[in-house]
This record gives structure tokens, C-alpha cells and sequence, in this order.
């Protein structure tokens, strides 16, 4: 009879002992190089075949393993084959929604390939026509990495026409009209959003929006007309009045707080009381 | 090893020994044995009886270490049943035994050697002797998986003995056999006892028991109800006296004693006591009646068994053997056998 | 004492090799190996890779269902025919019964192992290839995979029912042989719980897929000889730790 303490200290001694040769092992080895081995994958429709039935499970395993591999940031080499990788799992299970806007991410923040990322919100778009946000995310990429304002404003019209689409989808959406040099549209649009306004928040930040928008139409209007003035008298006005004076406008238009827009005569410019600097241009 | 207290030390003794099992998912305890104690005397045979359930292997198995005594001693000559030196004096035969039936019956014998360190001539000699002593020769070379019940059982006996041990432990021997291969058991563990080993086995089969033990222990839910040498319990224990006879008129015989029954032709009259047999007697005679016979009718280890099974049994008779006496059988006591 | 443990071991020996099951593992191994035969009749270029690839891999296979499968039963057999009573009666330890156990079905292995190895380099041989020494030493690195197999299944087989322990057993194989992604949870997991945790797990857990040189062999690809130091090591030490367990737990088993 061995006896039992040693027989723990065996188990613990032995455990240590090839706890301690894994440590030696994992520093002889290098598993990948610094290439991934990625030999290939089957179609999702093969995959969906081999998974005999549990092709939520398989699309399942598939997403978690890619989410793994795709964070293994030593391999450098890991992108090469993220479209198709991200294509086969919502093959199998293309109402699964997670891996379309996990894949974009990371073909958009690590990849750094946005038409690829648009690609593949389409195509969950496309397998849920009723999810406002694989729109909002591709509006949202088209904006800020392409800059590509007309594709964003397209994204964002398809997303707030969605049902369930929160308010800060159409609040974008007027935003783009709006950079896309369309004021009249967007000013309309934000008026409706401040109309509509579910909280204090959205109202203020309609009521910035609008007041920008006002302001800028307004003051470029005013600066129009200044410039018209200049070019008859040879000076600019004293006053907004001279230019009511003159005939150039009918009438002063005020800013959205109804307060008179403020007016240099040394330079001739017209700004509001309050600036906003949101052309991101 | 001191000689003088290895005379005075049983072959097994087991004092208090208790055994709770519990469910695997409620928790729930079961006690099953609830303070055993009994002795087992060097070179007699000794019957462990009791009802099925009543803790018979679950005893055994204490005894051998396959189950581990929440309380209470096991001691085999003396020594701690669990220590290799007292393992080494058992040879155990399992209830239904079974071998592995890949092996032939030489095999098994010498595989079972295997496990104690003896040297290969004796074991040699041993095995043949067995396989001779059980009654196997000829079947040596067979595969168990062809052997019969019987044969198993006589296979389990020689892989018992194979290291000449002093006490065998025998759990239900009797049971699956028939009337022929009991026999031959009866009488190989008479044989055993002649060679001067100690036989502890265990039955619910009372009336091999009553055939050969020399002592027995009455086991029930888990406790010794009665212990003691079968002549004791058993000869003092006249339970009452037959009459039968026959040539009698029904009515007739109702006005000389109305305790009896009928069957075949033939009346049976129980007595009560010896006092009245003799006027009894004479007025069946008198009345043209035929005596056939006149029997004391002795208690059976059976009677023992199952008056000790009765739930509301009398106070009188709960005792050990010795209170375990009614005013009938007073006085009869007389050696059977 | 050492005796005993002998005669245990012996009589597990005896009971695989006159059991079906493992004549009919042994002659699919050898059939499969075979059948690489008719796989490299349908490849270009070097057929001697594809064959061999094919011949390990059903060697290694088939070895494994061996392993699990003898493992367990041989175990539970013992005791769900009740012939451990015989065995536990007289005057063998548990102690001696395991460690028994574990050298018989050791004794097994290699005896299987012989076989389909040594058909394996015959059919290499008859197809044109020489011998490699480095198929040797895959074949020693798959006997210490195998102990540790076989080890595990003890270790279920000596508390549990054949069906969770193949079960477990099937799991942890399948586990030994994917444990590098445990380092990828280790540096992924933000949480130092779960990190400790995967960390645990790791080390606890049997590293299998060190003992797979397959694919060293087949490209001959260089050893590094630490890399082999270090496997046999960690396998000596963890079936060390696996009997030690087994016996702890083994010894307070009751037998009803």
C-alpha cells in the first residue's frame, strides 16, 4: 500500500512535472510560424451538407473559431481569406445577424477593405429585409472611411424607411442630405425630426441642426445679397436695413432662436449668435 | 505470534459492526446493518442465516474489505480483517460466482495462485489437487464460459482454497443448485471441516444449514436475533406431539380430542404436552381405532427462522437462545443426533 | 506483492487478446493500412507520402479505438461481473489492482501496436519504400499517446459507467489534440478569472497532439530532439499523475 499523502504528492508532482514540460514544449515549438495554415475551406452549402442537420450549431462554431482566429494578431497573413470565410458562415445560416456586422468590423477596422465590409452588409440586408441597422453600419462606413456622402445618404434612406429604425438613423439621414448639399431637403427633414422629437435630447440636438442649417442659408443669402450691394454703391452697407433699403430682400430673416444674425460692416460678413462648425469638409 | 492467545482467539469475531448506505441523489440513508455481532469459533462450520435483504452479503463484504464499516470491528484470528496477513488465512466464494469466462478452469486456478506469493511447485501440486478434491478432472482444459452452474460453483470453492486457507467464507453456496450438486457441496464442506478449516457461509436454504453447521447466526434487518449451537437452539425445542391414526370415526374421535386434522384417510392429533398421550391413546383403542404413530414433533430451524420473523412476536421469546424457552418445552431437553 | 501485480496484469493481457473486439480493431487497422495502397494508386507524384500518410493515420486510429475502448471495459467488466470480489478478497491492494490493470493493458497496446506496425513496414517495404527510423519514433511517440489513452480511461472506468467514461475519454482525446487554442483563449479572455481559468485548464488537461508526428515523418521534415525529450517527459509524468489519482479515488470505491 502506497500511502494516500504520497500518492498526492505524486498527483500534484506529476502535474507540475508536465505542467513544467508543456512550458519547455510550447518554447521549442512555434505552432504557426507566423502564417496561418489555412489549407481550405468547403462551400457553406458543402458545410451545410456535413453538418448533418445542426447547421445553426456548425455556422455557430464557425463564427466563434473565426472571431478567435481573426484576433490572432501574429498572424499576418489572416486576411486572406476573411470574405470568403465570413461568405461560407452566413451561408449557413444567413439569418444569423451577428457574424454580418462582426465580419464588417473587421473587414472594415482590421482588414481595412470597406467595399468588402459593404459587400457583406449587403448581403445581410439582402437575407433580412426588415433589420434597419446592416444599413445604418454601411451608411455609417461609407461616411466616415469612403467619404462618399451620396452612398452614405443612400444607406441611410434605406435604413430609416426600415420599420423599428431609431430615431438617430433618420437624424443621420437628414445629416447626409444635409452634407450633401442639399439644405432646403435637410432642413425639412430635421424640421420633421424636431416636430416628432421623443425626448428633450433629440429636440436640442434637432433644434442645433436647424439652427445651423438656418443660419447658413440665411447667412449666405444675406452675403449674396451684401455682395450685389458692393457691386452697385461701391461700399458695403452700414446696415442689414440698406439692404431692405435698396430692394435686395424683402425682409430681414432672423436666425432659429428668432434673433437678428449679426452683421460687419468693415468686412460685410453676416454670422450668427451662435456658430456651429459641423461641414466636415 | 503468541501461541497461547492464538488458542483462545476466534477465527472471526465481529463487534458492533454498522452499515448505512445512501441513495446516490436524495441523500436518503438506508442503515442496513445495525450493529452486528457474532463469533465464529476455529473449526466449526457456522450459518449465517437471514431473509434476503437482511445484510447477509453486505457482511460479507465488510468482512473482505469490498465495503467499508462505518462503525465496529472485524477480526480474523485476531488480526484486523482488513490487513493483508488476516486476507491471506480467507478463501471467499462470492454468491453467484462468476470467472472469467475466457479462461480455462487450470487457467483461472493458476491466475487466482497468481495473486498470493506462493512458489510455483506448490501451486502446481495445488491446483491438481483441487481440481481433483471439487471434482473437475477431466474439465480442466475447458473454457469456463461451458461450465455449469455447478461446476462454477465447485471451480469458485477450488479458487477459495487455492492458498490453503484457514477460515472460508462462503456467500449463499447453496443457492441455483440442485438437490445432486448440493449434496456434493454438504458434503465437501464436511470434508473441509475435517481437515480443520473453519466454514463461515452464509444461506437462506435452512435445510442444507440444518445438515451441517455446527453453530448459526440468525440475521435480521440488520441485526444477530439469535446466535448460537444448532443442537441448542433446536433440541430442547419439542414443540408439540403427533398422533395418527386411522379406522375412526370422525365423530367419535371429536368427543376424545378435537385438535386434529384429516388427510388421507388418516387423522392427526396434536398434543399440547406428553401428559395425555397415554389416555389419548388408549381411547382411540378403545373406540376401534388404529394408532399409526405417535411423533414428538421438534422445532425446525425453520420454526426458529420464522418465529423470529414474526413482527409482534412475545416479549418472552426475544431474548438470546437461552430465554427463548415456552413452559411446553421444558424439561424435554434431550441431545439430537 | 510484485507478484500479484504480475498476475493482474497478465490476466488483462489474456483477456484483450482473446477478445473479438480486438482481433477485429486490429484487423481493420491492418485493412485500412492496406487500403492506402489503393488511395496512392489515384495520386500524382509521390505516392509513397500518400501512402504512408494513409497507413499511420489508420494505424494511429485504430490503435486509439483500442486504447478506449479496452480501457474501459476491462475496468468495469471486473466489476459489473463482480470478478473483482475474487480478485479484491485476497490479499492484493487496490493499489496493485490498478497499477496491474494499467501494465496489462500497456502490455496490450504494444502488442497491437507490434502488429499493425510491423505489417505497416512490410507493406512499405513490399511497396518499394526502405526502412525509416523515424517512423519508429512515431511509433514510440503514438505508444506513449496511447498509455495516456489508456491511462484516462482507467481513470473514468474506475468511477463512472462505460458510457460517460467513453464519453469523457472520446472528449478529452479529442481536447488533447486542439489544446493550442487554449493559448489563443488565454490571450484573447480579458477577464483574469477566465484567463486563469483557460491557464488551468491547459496544463490540467491532457496535451495530446505533442505525440503526433505524422506529418515530421511523412515530409521528413527535421526533429528538434528537446521537442521529443520533453513529450516523453510530460508523458511519464502525466500518467504518473493519472495512476496516483486513480488509486485515491479506486480506494474508497465500495462495492455493492
Amino acid at each position: 500500500m502506497i500511502p494516500g499523502r504520497l500518492l498526492a504528492v505524486i498527483f500534484m508532482a506529476g502535474l507540475l512535472l508536465a505542467a513544467g514540460m508543456q512550458n519547455r514544449y510550447d518554447a521549442t515549438v512555434n505552432y504557426f510560424g507566423d502564417r496561418a495554415t489555412f489549407v481550405s475551406l468547403p462551400s457553406g452549402k458543402a458545410l451545410k451538407t456535413l453538418s448533418f442537420g445542426y447547421s445553426n450549431l456548425a455556422a455557430d462554431l464557425l463564427f466563434i473559431w473565426s472571431i478567435q482566429f481573426y484576433s490572432a494578431t501574429y498572424l499576418t497573413n489572416r486576411f486572406d481569406f476573411l470574405e470568403r470565410v465570413y461568405d461560407t458562415i452566413t451561408d449557413i445560416s444567413p439569418q444569423y445577424k451577428e457574424p454580418y456586422i462582426i465580419g464588417s468590423l473587421i473587414m472594415v477596422y482590421e482588414a481595412r477593405d470597406i467595399p468588402m465590409a459593404l459587400r457583406l452588409l449587403d448581403k445581410g440586408s439582402r437575407h433580412n429585409p426588415d433589420e434597419w441597422f446592416f444599413d445604418q453600419d454601411a451608411g455609417y462606413y461609407c461616411f466616415k472611411f469612403l467619404k462618399d456622402y451620396p452612398k452614405a445618404e443612400f444607406y441611410y434612406q434605406r435604413a430609416a424607411a426600415k420599420p423599428g429604425a431609431p430615431a438617430f438613423v433618420k437624424r443621420w439621414k437628414a445629416h447626409l442630405v444635409y452634407l450633401n448639399d442639399d439644405p432646403g431637403a435637410a432642413y425639412r427633414m430635421w424640421l420633421e425630426i424636431y416636430e416628432n422629437a421623443g425626448d428633450a435630447m433629440e429636440k436640442a440636438a434637432a433644434f442645433n441642426h436647424l439652427y445651423q442649417i438656418k443660419s447658413e442659408i440665411d447667412t449666405g443669402l444675406l452675403e449674396e445679397k451684401i455682395a450685389r450691394f458692393r457691386e452697385n454703391f461701391r461700399r458695403w452697407p452700414s446696415s442689414l436695413v440698406e439692404l431692405i433699403k435698396a430692394r435686395l430682400v424683402s425682409a430681414l430673416p432672423s436666425d432659429f432662436s428668432g434673433n437678428d444674425y449679426i452683421y460687419d460692416p468693415e468686412k460685410g460678413t453676416v454670422t450668427a449668435a451662435r456658430i456651429f462648425r459641423w461641414k466636415r469638409r | 505470534m503468541q501461541e497461547q492467545s492464538q488458542q483462545t482467539m476466534k477465527a472471526l469475531e465481529i463487534k458492533d459492526l454498522k452499515k448505512t448506505f445512501r441513495s446516490n441523489f436524495l441523500f436518503k440513508k438506508y442503515r442496513i446493518l445495525k450493529g452486528i455481532q457474532l463469533s465464529v469459533e476455529k473449526g466449526e462450520i457456522y450459518g449465517f442465516l437471514g431473509p434476503n435483504g437482511a445484510g447477509k452479503t453486505t457482511t460479507i463484504k465488510c468482512i473482505l474489505g469490498l465495503l467499508f464499516p462505518d462503525q465496529g470491528e472485524i477480526l480474523i484470528d485476531g488480526q484486523p480483517a482488513h490487513s493483508v496477513t488476516a486476507r491471506r488465512r480467507i478463501g471467499f466464494l462470492p454468491e453467484n460466482p462468476y470467472f472469467y469466462d475466457y479462461l480455462s478452469a487450470r487457467e483461472l486456478l493458476f491466475f487466482s495462485a497468481s495473486l498470493f506469493n506462493l512458489p510455483a511447485a506448490i501451486v502446481r501440486d495445488r491446483v491438481a489437487a483441487l481440481i481433483h478434491q471439487v471434482g473437475l478432472s477431466g474439465y480442466e482444459d475447458l473454457k469456463l464460459r461451458k461450465f455449469s452452474k455447478g461446476m462454477i460453483q465447485r471451480l469458485g470453492l477450488a479458487q477459495a482454497l487455492i492458498h490453503d486457507p484457514d477460515l472460508l467464507i462462503l456467500d449463499e453456496p447453496f443457492s441455483g443448485l440442485d438437490p445432486i450438486g448440493r449434496k456434493d457441496l454438504r458434503t465437501l464442506i464436511l470434508s473441509l471441516r475435517e481437515q480443520g478449516k473453519t466454514i463461515f457461509f452464509s444461506s437462506h436454504i435452512l435445510q442444507d444449514v440444518e445438515m451441517m453447521v455446527d453453530r448459526v447466526g440468525i440475521i435480521l434487518n440488520g441485526a444477530i436475533r439469535r446466535e448460537g449451537k444448532l443442537s441448542e437452539l433446536i433440541s430442547r425445542s419439542i414443540q408439540y406431539y403427533e398422533i395418527v391414526c386411522a379406522n375412526i370415526a370422525e365423530k367419535e374421535l371429536a368427543k376424545i380430542q378435537p385438535n386434529f386434522v384429516c388427510r388421507d384417510d388418516q387423522f392427526f392429533i396434536t398434543l399440547a404436552s406428553d401428559a395425555d398421550i397415554n389416555l389419548v391413546v388408549e381411547s382411540i383403542i378403545h373406540n376401534g381405532g388404529r394408532i399409526a404413530a405417535v411423533n414428538p414433533v421438534k422445532m425446525t430451524l425453520e420454526d426458529i427462522f420464522f418465529n423470529e420473523m414474526q413482527p409482534h412476536r412475545p416479549a418472552t421469546t426475544a431474548g438470546g437462545a437461552d430465554g427463548a424457552r415456552t413452559s411446553r418445552s421444558e424439561g424435554a431437553g434431550r441431545d439430537n443426533q | 506483492m510484485k507478484m500479484s501485480m504480475k498476475g493482474i496484469a497478465i490476466n488483462t493481457f489474456k483477456e484483450s487478446a482473446r477478445n473479438k473486439m480486438f482481433y477485429l480493431l486490429v484487423f481493420f487497422g491492418i485493412l485500412f493500412a492496406l487500403s492506402s495502397k489503393l488511395i496512392s494508386f489515384l495520386t500524382l507524384g509521390d505516392a509513397m507520402k500518400v501512402l504512408k500518410d494513409t497507413g499511420l493515420a489508420a494505424v494511429n486510429f485504430f490503435c486509439v479505438l483500442i486504447a478506449i475502448f479496452t480501457g474501459i471495459n476491462l475496468v468495469y467488466k471486473e466489476i459489473e461481473k463482480k470478478t473483482i470480489f475474487n480478485i479484491l478478497s485476497k490479499p492484493v491492494s487496490r493499489d496493485q489492482f490498478i497499477i496491474g490493470k494499467f501494465l496489462g493493458l500497456a502490455l496490450t497496446m504494444l502488442t497491437a501496436l507490434a502488429a499493425m506496425a510491423g505489417i505497416f513496414f512490410l507493406f512499405v517495404w513490399m511497396s518499394g519504400g526502405g526502412f525509416d527510423l523515424k517512423i519508429i519514433l512515431y511509433f514510440f511517440m503514438l505508444f506513449l499517446e496511447l498509455l495516456v489513452i489508456v491511462a484516462i480511461s482507467l481513470l473514468f472506468s474506475s468511477f463512472t459507467t462505460p458510457i460517460l467514461s467513453f464519453i469523457f475519454t472520446v472528449s478529452l482525446y479529442l481536447i488533447g489534440h486542439i489544446m493550442w487554442t487554449f493559448n489563443e483563449f488565454k490571450t484573447v479572455l480579458r477577464v483574469p478569472f477566465w484567463k486563469h481559468f483557460m491557464q488551468g485548464l491547459y496544463y490540467l488537461l491532457p496535451n495530446l497532439d505533442k505525440f503526433n508526428i505524422k506529418n515530421e515523418v511523412v515530409l521528413n521534415t527535421a526533429f528538434n530532439p528537446w521537442t521529443i525529450l520533453f513529450s516523453v517527459l510530460y508523458a511519464l509524468a502525466y500518467i504518473l499523475a493519472l495512476l496516483a489519482v486513480t488509486i485515491l479515488i479506486f480506494r474508497r470505491r465500495e462495492f455493492q
